[in-house]
């Protein structure tokens, strides 16, 4: 069986951090503390915009430098999880990961990186161009699709309410 | 196989402890020498449990419940009115080692001791002797610290508390994992001090920012096989950097 990746295409991201917002809202456990993204979308010039998130290396940095075996490989996702209770916090796996994509959320002083929300990646589904994808083969053709439309945003919560036309 | 605790009839895997299988199923044991990262060692003797078992002939016994391992049948109980006793009996000396800690205060309070019987140490510090340090230094491979002396005298130091003999990294682990807060560090801008010494900071290529003492690096590299390259920026600036290296990839 071919198992689900997650496919990242920076040609077609937009930068339009739909997939931070779901990656933060998926991880929150207390809304007064919003998660950190695992996933970060960056605007390089012009044309060009891209995502980062962790891509599981096989041999992954992290997981070697981890001095108490906390980052381990979930054999049904594929996914490397920080097992937060065994974590010391010491830090190494932020330093030594060449992408740097494992982080340290220090609002709630826990290591962060992307578990592919347990086999069900949130940014993948909230990814409008298809940059992000969750699959057996990434799709060829990058037709925009739809995608859950987000919740309606009260307009008090800005200073100035948006034009009449 | 299947033991019991509290009544709770649990599954656990040869090898495992009590202490580990009770927590796994939110039945909570007070323990403060207990972490998931290093090796059960016993010592403070707080997650006590009564232990009996339907072929024992009504023996029952006092166990740590960190270092018992299961057996098919045990049956344990966590709370009741002998191991609460044998556990305020050990705060009620924890209390009196160290009278200021806030964490032995509360745990305390929990068994009903609000003031120690026995005369509080008259220099008292936060040092419970859980040795949680002492593994967590030994597991990262650095056996910086240990404890020295014996009875009274115990303490947990760096060898002959000179600087020569130093085999600190300055990872900061051991202040990590202190369950009460006795081991503390400093850190400014250039320096970071712990153990009565003072480490050279290593600063990210880009931003700037510390990431760690130079033994620690070179100790993590060569504890891992990976190359010093791995470690000479913070994630924030290989991640922006990464992002580049992609767009370039692709487009």
């Amino acid at each position: 069986m071919v198992k689900k990746q997650l496919f990242v295409t920076p040609g077609r991201c937009t930068a339009c951090r739909n997939c931070e917002v779901a990656c933060s809202f998926v991880h929150t456990v207390n809304p007064m503390v919003p998660a950190e993204p695992r996933v970060r979308a960056y605007i390089l010039s012009e044309t060009e915009n891209t995502v980062n998130l962790c891509l599981q290396c096989e041999e992954a940095a992290c997981q070697k430098v981890c001095p108490v075996e906390a980052l381990n490989r979930n054999e049904r996702t594929g996914a490397i999880e920080v097992d937060l209770e065994r974590c010391i916090r010491c830090m190494m796996c932020t330093i030594a990961c060449p992408f740097g994509n494992i982080q340290i959320d220090v609002k709630l002083n826990e290591i962060i990186k992307c578990d592919l929300c347990d086999g069900d990646p949130a940014c993948a589904k909230f990814c409008p161009t298809l940059a992000l994808e969750y699959a057996e083969t990434p799709n060829p053709d990058p037709k925009p699709r739809e995608v859950a439309p987000l919740p309606p945003v009260p307009w008090m919560l800005f200073s100035k309410p948006p034009a009449k036309k | 196989m299947q033991l019991s605790i509290d009544g709770k009839s649990v599954t656990a895997q040869t090898g495992e402890y009590i202490l580990q299988v009770a927590q796994r199923n939110g039945i909570e044991i007070p323990a403060l020498c207990h972490h998931p990262a290093v090796e059960p060692s016993g010592a403070c003797r707080l997650c006590m449990v009564e232990i009996t078992h339907a072929d024992w002939g009504g023996w029952k016994g006092l166990v740590t419940a960190c270092l018992y391992p299961v057996q098919e049948g045990l049956i344990v109980s966590t709370a009741n009115e002998k191991v609460r006793k044998v556990r305020a009996g050990v705060l009620d000396l924890l209390l009196a080692r160290c009278p200021e800690s806030e964490l032995i205060q509360n745990l305390s309070r929990q068994y009903g001791i609000e003031k120690t019987s026995f005369i509080p140490r008259p220099e008292p510090d936060l040092c419970i002797l859980c040795g949680l340090c002492v593994r967590i230094c030994e597991k990262i491979g650095a056996s910086a610290i240990s404890t020295i002396g014996r009875g009274i005298d115990k303490i947990v130091s760096v060898p002959y508390e000179t600087e020569e003999n130093y085999a600190c990294i300055g990872c900061l682990a051991c202040a990590t994992i202190c369950p009460t807060g006795e081991i503390t560090f400093t850190q400014d801008e250039q320096t970071r001090s712990i153990w009565g010494r003072n480490f050279e900071l290593v600063y990210c290529e880009d931003c700037g920012i510390a990431i760690g003492t130079p033994e620690q690096l070179k100790h993590y590299s060569e504890r891992s096989g990976l190359d010093m390259s791995y470690f000479t920026k913070c994630d924030r600036c290989r991640n922006r950097e990464a992002a580049a290296r992609f767009a370039r990839i692709t487009f």
